[in-house]
């Protein structure tokens, strides 16, 4: 056995049933920290977008289990626990709770309020339980790019907001202060703190049971398992440095300037590293993020290629991951830059560490996926009552990348998100003046290729009374990429579409504003397909007439990028296409186009509704609309 | 035995699962209680049944009542081998069944792969109509539409129809217009609408229900018409009724109509068996513990009532299909009898791979290579090699032995015997963290629990799982091998109805809430009204799901009948932050709550008959005792341990642990500090001692 190797073998003797016991109890300590926290929070992005993480970290910070939540937090909690660890200085007792929502230390926005108890065993410091979750609202301002911190709303600098068990009331007082919708956030502060007490009584009653000594050396043999697993996927992957990079549309500030993501990979032997010195420097919007989630791109790249699924996730999964990251990237910005879309860059950047390592291990990757949250952001007002209310939109989930063994999925929620839920739209038409008029797939979003990337999806929302809506998304003209001649697939893209207007309104670069919309206007969010995999004259005919007959892919695009010839009677035929094929690859068919230069919308309506008739009752005003917008 | 005078003394049940069909026979007039287990046969269910009721000693003429539970419809789902079915819904929402949630449990996993519709989005057709959420017709129901789609999906071949519309809970007009054009046009077809099953928000979830429900419609009705047709044949005269998930009973009418309510028959039938102990021996508090090859399922009662869910996921959390049908609370784990033990990057896992009844575990001799929790029990001596299923069939200890020491004990420097024993405990925590969380999810502590243990494995394992949690008290009742079947003979018929009715609490009109109860009590008991002369009498139970304004998750709160006589807004508002406190710990009196969803349930209560008693035999169990047997128990080492067989158990026998009483389909382990005491009803009762 070689010297590495032997590094994962325990380094105590300890017991490989007690261990087994303790790596058990640490996934179910998480995982119920986890449901007490979503059952009882007050937000829709805590119960249903999941924007939250909650983990248990040793004595020095180090992750021993986290529950997702944000799978892009990997690093986020770590690092925070680290910072407070330093912060204190062992001024550290039973009954504290440490808080903080410094996006330079979580690494992300400040609706990431971050708590963390101190787990103390007979006196001694063993280890933190801790809880963040995305607040609905901390101030700021609500509409318009931001370009640095201060107008992204309130800054809670480390504090101890309970001290010994008895919570500061002045610091409460200046939350309240500052947030919209404080009874709200009250209750999700409440909920985090009964998720980090959870955390710290779970790991308590393990430390009694089994014993300090066992339980700690058990979590050490744990994190040198999941180490060795690590270790080993990247043994075999073939040494060598590979590069790749893409392009985000632009920060939202200087329109149409693209912003570069650059990423190096080395794997020599048993370890691997990430190197993202030449991503693009921080910039002007509000698309930074902290060295956290810069770490964390390299982190969650590293765990989709070495351990997927091992639990619980925790440091020793990393030890063989090297990460360069200079301060001042747009994935490790420093302040003031303005953080508030922190979500979107890193899931690129994953991708991108995808696209670089293809080569050397290309049954381990996907090609690109959409890659933003396509997420509107709506206010206004309720008729019932006049009240205010704030509704985040979309999550409408997207297509995935294709992969070398099956097409990539449909509508399913971007990197940044894990088990995030969309808002069932029975709920939103109860709960809002908003109506869904169509949540539907987007044939040919899905890029062609042998395995055909997954379908983005089409949201119409239309607004019963007056609201505001904004949404910015990226990756609208930089397309999710193909792999191994696959094409990409069709980017993400804003619209919107006034009450009788025969064409919707669009934002070439995704980023749409301070929109206000009158009732009977619709905003459109389109999430873009994932990338194919393989040259799309390969794919299986079957498998293509499936995809015709069930309208995933249309019959003109079957014949211009998948090369098929159909009969008189709809079906393909396969000498005809055999040939059609051959043919196309001696042109250097099809041809893909990674930035769209040109944005494709379906046709407008065929009728001309550009008079809204007058005297409607309401019913009628909002089914007219809704006919207007409904071309099928 | 006179067939004239035994006409209709039995009440009969049979549980079809995937292994075992076992029947139940209850005699009525003397309480006297008859089992019949034997293997099922797929081709034919019937077969197995005829051969069960035989194995029981029982006839169908003799029996008046027929219980079934059936595994046809969730296999159906499982294997994928439905009908073809069209889903109709709201223009605009034609692919909301395959959009789903969107979310990616997997997080980190690129091959995520998640749910398959059971419809092709081919068959999934958008209908001109559109209903608000308050019920307003803003479209009108496209009516040519709805019969040219249909035409058309004919000629592709569909055998059943899914109906789902928007806002239907609110406004179900459309949905059953749509039904009837398609049912008057096509009368062959099985048509199946989304207000009939749930009338509760939530789209994907009810279009996931609904086109399930078309799905293993057309076979699950031609499976129970041929039942009852063969029931008839054999010379039955009695009343055939069918087990819900619910543990509730329902009539074959409506189970051809509804048949995703079926769906977890068997393991409900358990949980009831499991209230109907507990009523017996006066328990308000039990955690009901299955246990068998492939999986241990846990259900609770609480304050004397069976815990119920608004749903459940098909087929996994991360790639299932969504049920959104009321029906026991019963949470599910991989790991059995037949769970497989290896080493991963130098650790120890057990568990959810599991080398099911074929090949089986490596002591079946089947060609099993890979240690089990089975083989773990053998070599532990919990299990002896010559007294597995009555003796039936023989056990290899050296092969069990030989693959624990290679693949486990070795790799992990472990004797054989530590080997099988830290294998038994890993596989007891994740069955512990398991039950542990159908309490803690809802807010209980398991240790306020008695805890009630069936399934073949079930008495094996209960203690140490009950030790883990700090659970005082252990029921293994009266044939645990059979224990779905016997819960079936105690069961009652019940409606569930649950309506979406989404209102600020402190603005709610009692007469408004009201008339919506009554409408579903009204509907409730239509669907009994068939089967009333079975019933002693009918009982409505009404819940509300509330909230506090704003947040998501509702809970449901059972709500007595006088607090709605009274019109007490504030009882009821105390009652849902009692409920809140204990679930989440924390209420908020002066916060507002709201409703969500209005439930209720009509319950035919069937006749009760009681069990016959055992004879008293005095403290000492020296009639049953069968010889020692060597069995290792953690921390203590081999032990002489005495053996007993249950079947000769009297009624007040004490037996002190390290103990093992065995029967024919189930061994129970009695631990060194523990005391078991038979009760009238042949129940062990186990007090788990303190270490």
């Amino acid at each position: 056995m070689d010297a590495i190797a032997k590094k994962g073998q325990p380094r105590t003797t300890v017991d490989p049933v007690v261990t087994e016991i303790v790596r058990n109890g640490l996934i179910a300590t998480t995982e119920e920290m986890k449901t007490n926290l979503m059952r009882t929070a007050y937000n829709m992005i805590i119960y249903e977008a999941l924007d939250f993480t909650v983990g248990l970290f040793d004595a020095e910070g180090n992750t021993v289990s986290i529950g997702l939540g944000l799978p892009m937090f990997i690093r986020g909690m770590s690092e925070t626990v680290k910072a407070k660890i330093a912060h204190f200085k062992g001024d550290l007792e039973p009954g504290d709770i440490l808080l903080t929502n410094d996006a330079y230390i979580t690494g992300s926005h400040l609706n990431h309020m971050t708590f963390t108890v101190p787990i103390f065993h007979d006196g001694e410091l063993v280890g933190f339980s801790c809880c963040m979750a995305h607040w609905p609202d901390v101030g700021g301002t609500l509409s318009g790019s931001t370009t640095d911190i201060y107008s992204e709303g309130l800054q809670m600098p480390i504090v101890k907001i309970y001290r010994k068990g008895v919570i500061s009331d002045e610091l409460v007082s200046i939350i309240k202060t500052n947030v919209r919708l404080a009874d709200r956030a009250m209750g999700d502060f409440r909920a985090q703190v009964a998720a980090v007490k959870t955390g710290e009584k779970r790991f308590v009653e393990m430390l009694r049971k089994y014993g300090r000594d066992d339980v700690l050396s058990a979590i050490d043999a744990i994190m040198d398992q999941s180490e060795r697993i690590a270790r080993e996927r990247v043994a075999a992957m073939p040494d060598g440095v590979y590069e790749a990079e893409s392009f985000m549309d632009d920060d939202g500030i200087t329109v149409g300037a693209r912003v570069p993501i650059r990423v190096k990979v080395e794997i020599k032997g048993e370890r691997m590293s990430v190197d993202l010195s030449e991503v693009s420097k921080q910039v002007g919007g509000f698309y930074n993020s902290g060295a956290t989630a810069g770490m964390s791109c390299c982190q969650v790249a590293f765990k989709c290629l070495t351990s997927p699924l091992d639990m619980p996730i925790n440091e020793g999964q990393f030890r063989a991951l090297d990460i360069i990251l200079p301060p001042g990237s747009v994935v490790s910005a420093v302040k003031p830059a303005a953080m508030r879309m922190w979500m979107t860059y890193p899931m690129t950047v994953v991708d991108t560490i995808f696209k670089a390592v293809a080569p050397a291990m290309p049954d381990q990757v996907a090609a690109g996926h959409h890659a933003d949250l396509v997420v509107a952001r709506v206010n206004g007002r309720k008729a019932v009552d006049n009240s205010f209310y704030i509704y985040l939109g979309g999550l409408i989930g997207g297509g995935w990348g294709a992969k070398h063994n099956g097409d990539g999925m449909n509508a399913t929620i971007a990197m940044n998100d894990g088990d995030t839920h969309n808002g069932p739209s029975e709920q939103v038409e109860a709960k809002y003046p908003l109506l869904v008029e169509r949540y539907t797939l987007r044939p040919d979003s899905g890029g062609a290729g042998r395995h055909r990337g997954g379908l983005g999806t089409e949201q119409v929302m239309q607004a019963l009374n007056q609201i505001n809506f904004s949404s910015q998304m990226d990756r609208v003209k930089c397309r999710p990429w193909g792999l191994f001649e696959g094409l990409s697939g069709q980017g993400n893209s804003v619209a919107v579409s006034r009450a009788g207007a025969t064409e919707e309104t669009l934002f070439p670069n995704g980023k749409a504003f301070n929109q206000v919309l009158k009732p009977g206007d619709a905003y459109i969010l389109r999430s873009g397909g994932g990338g194919g995999y393989g040259s799309p004259l390969e794919r299986d005919l079957d498998r293509l007439a499936d995809d015709v007959r069930c309208g995933y892919v249309s019959r003109a695009e079957a014949e211009k990028s998948y090369g098929a010839v159909f009969t008189a009677d709809g079906r393909i035929d396969p000498a005809a296409t055999a040939k059609k094929r051959a043919e196309m690859r001696k042109d250097g068919l099809p041809i893909d186009e990674p930035i769209a230069e040109t944005l494709v919308f379906p046709p407008p309506p065929v009728q001309d509704h550009s008079q809204l008739p007058q005297k409607l009752t309401e019913e009628e005003r909002v089914a007219f609309a809704m006919n207007c917008r409904c071309c099928s | 035995m006179d067939m004239k005078t035994d006409q209709g003394r039995l009440r009969l049940s049979a549980d079809v699962g995937g292994t075992f069909t076992d029947v139940a026979a209850f005699d009525e007039p003397t309480g006297k209680l008859m089992l019949g287990k034997t293997l099922t046969t797929h081709q034919r269910l019937v077969t197995g049944i005829e051969t069960g009721v035989d194995k029981a000693g029982a006839t169908f003429p003799q029996a008046q009542l027929f219980l079934h539970g059936t595994t046809v419809a969730i296999n159906t789902i499982l294997e994928r081998t439905g009908a073809a079915c069209a889903l109709l819904t709201t223009q605009g929402f034609r692919d909301i069944y395959e959009i789903g949630r969107v979310n990616r449990p997997e997080a980190y996993n690129l091959f995520f792969q998640k749910h398959k519709p059971l419809i092709d989005r081919d068959l999934r057709f958008d209908i001109r109509e559109r209903v608000d959420a308050q019920g307003r017709v803003l479209i009108p129901l496209d009516e040519r539409q709805v019969l040219d789609t249909v035409a058309e999906a004919v000629k592709k071949g569909i055998k059943a129809v899914a109906i789902l519309f928007l806002h239907s809970y609110r406004n179900p007009n459309h949905e059953k217009r749509a039904k009837e054009i398609v049912e008057k046009a096509f009368p062959d077809l099985f048509v199946t609408a989304s207000h009939e099953l749930s009338q509760e928000y939530r789209e994907y979830e009810r279009t996931s229900t609904t086109a399930a429900n078309a799905y293993v419609g057309p076979r699950v009705r031609t499976y129970l018409g041929e039942m009852d047709r063969h029931l008839g044949e054999t010379g039955f005269t009695g009343t055939f009724l069918v087990v819900q998930s619910t543990g509730g009973l329902f009539d074959i009418e409506e189970a051809q109509q509804s048949c995703i309510r079926m769906l977890e028959s068997g393991p409900a039938a358990g949980v009831i068996g499991s209230k109907v102990l507990c009523d017996q021996i006066g328990l308000k508090n039990a955690i009901a513990f299955d246990m068998g090859g492939t999986t241990a399922k846990a259900g609770v009662i609480y304050q004397g009532d069976v815990l119920m869910t608004g749903g459940q996921i098909v087929g996994g959390y991360a790639s299932g299909l969504p049920l959104q049908i009321p029906m026991i609370d019963i949470q599910e784990v991989g790991t059995g009898g037949g769970s497989i033990a290896r080493i991963e990057a130098g650790a120890l896992r057990v568990g959810p791979e599991s080398a099911g009844s074929s090949p089986g575990p490596v002591c079946y001799g089947l060609g099993g290579t890979e240690p089990t929790v089975t083989d773990c029990n053998l070599v532990l001596g919990r299990l002896a090699p010559d007294r597995f299923l009555g003796g039936e069939m023989k056990l290899d200890l050296d092969g069990a032995s030989k693959a624990i020491e290679g693949k486990i004990g070795k790799p992990l420097d472990l004797g054989t015997l530590e080997a099988a024993d830290g294998i038994l405990r890993v596989a007891v925590t994740k069955m512990s963290h398991m039950v542990r969380w159908v309490t803690t999810e809802r807010g209980l502590d398991a240790g306020d629990f008695a805890m009630v243990a069936y399934g073949g494995a079930g008495p094996l394992h209960a203690a140490m799982i009950a030790r883990e949690l700090r659970i005082g008290k252990l029921i293994i009742p009266f044939a645990p091998g059979h224990f779905s079947a016997y819960g079936m003979l105690f069961a009652d018929l019940r409606r569930d109805l649950v309506n979406t009715w989404f209102k600020p609490f402190a603005d709610v009109s009692f007469d408004e809430m009201e008339a919506l109860y009554r409408a579903m009590e009204k509907a409730g008991a239509e669907d009994l009204a068939r089967s009333r002369d079975m019933t002693v009498g009918t009982v409505s139970l009404r819940g509300a799901d509330m909230r506090y304004v704003g947040q998501e998750h509702a809970v449901t709160v059972d709500i007595p009948m006088e607090l709605f006589a009274n019109k007490d807004r504030d009882g009821i508002k105390k009652l849902f932050d009692a409920v809140h406190e204990t679930r989440y710990g924390y209420h908020n009196a002066d916060e507002k709550a709201e409703i969500v969803s209005l439930r209720s349930a009509t319950v035919g209560q069937m006749k009760k008959p009681e069990r016959e008693k055992l004879a008293d035999g005095g403290a000492s169990a020296e009639a049953a005792f069968r010889g020692n047997r060597k069995v290792y128990f953690s921390g203590v080492g081999l032990v002489d341990t005495p053996t007993y067989d249950r079947a000769k158990l009297t009624a007040g026998n004490r037996i002190a642990g390290p103990a093992l009483i065995e029967e024919h389909a189930s061994t129970t382990v009695v631990h060194p500090q523990d005391k078991v005491e038979v009760d009238t009803f042949g129940n062990l009762h186990i007090e788990i001692g303190r270490a």
